[in-house]
């Protein structure tokens, strides 16, 4: 069976992974996040959640309202750890939050061999894109310290893309297919099969 | 010669005439104003577009494997959410 690790499960790596459940692959979570009230607006997290860490919290909704077993891993990963955290697994899933881990990871995957797959979500939340490792270059903030979209308006994108990564992970796993995708409130867009 | 696909406000489309593939980002930028502001993407006119609407904008070049040139001018993602 194939595994697949989320790198990251806040607003893009809670709900792909829910939408991932029957993919008939294993599934690791990794995030040293804790959930607040105010994620629940737009991650895939339940009240009783709250105060949990992000990864061992989506790993028990998974098991309770799903019966589907993961595995969680609720550290940060770094340079330090990536090779032992990607261990394993078929194909790595970046949904991190910050342009130094996502280099971090790509770095390690690319060490490693490993298929690796980005997704991000612009910060006024009216635009994302799914991405291969090799067509990947991450964007500078505009300024320091720009702030997430972490209100529930941007639900509907983040869940339209969210999907979308999850498609794009689906068909990784059927067929090796590696397809880009730019998704916008008017749509998704293929960029590259 | 490439297709020009801008997306603004949530909202995205293609430019129905090629231009050069080549053109410098800042060449992209300046079009694609242009561009929006005259209707030449149906749903996304906008008539009072300022100058400096795609000032942070990233251009993408990409190549279709049938070897389509396309280029994107989209917003930046520098987040995961």
């Amino acid at each position: 069976m194939s595994r697949v690790v989320f790198c990251g499960v806040g607003a893009l790596g809670s709900n792909a992974a829910l939408y991932c459940r029957e993919l008939g692959a294993e599934l690791r979570l990794i995030d040293f996040d804790r959930v607040e009230s105010k994620n629940l607006a737009a991650q895939w997290f339940v009240k009783q959640s709250v105060g949990k860490n992000k990864a061992e919290a989506v790993r028990l909704q998974l098991a309770n309202f799903y019966g589907h077993k993961a595995e969680a891993m609720g550290v940060r990963l770094g340079a330090h750890n990536a090779a032992q955290l990607l261990d394993g697994c078929d194909l790595a899933v970046d949904c991190f939050d910050n342009q130094d881990s996502r280099l971090v990871l790509s770095e390690a995957a690319r060490v490693a061999g490993l298929p690796l797959v980005h997704a991000a979500l612009a910060a006024d939340g009216t635009f994302g894109l799914v991405r291969w490792d090799e067509r990947f270059a991450p964007d500078r903030e505009d300024a320091a310290g720009q702030a997430t979209c972490e209100g529930g308006e941007h639900l509907p994108l983040i869940g339209l893309l969210a999907s979308t990564l999850a498609r794009a992970i689906q068909d990784f796993l059927r067929s090796g297919t590696r397809a880009d995708y730019m998704v916008s409130l008017s749509g998704v867009l293929r960029t590259h099969i | 010669m490439a297709v020009l696909n801008i997306t603004y406000q949530g909202n995205s489309g293609d430019y129905d005439l090629e231009i050069d593939y080549a053109a410098s980002d800042a060449d992209i930028r300046r079009i694609a104003v242009e561009v929006v502001r005259s209707g030449g993407i149906r749903g996304l006119h906008l008539a009072n577009l300022p100058d400096n609407a795609f000032a942070n904008y990233v251009v993408d070049r990409l190549r279709a494997p049938g070897g389509e040139e396309r280029i994107y001018l989209r917003p930046k993602v520098p987040f995961g959410a």
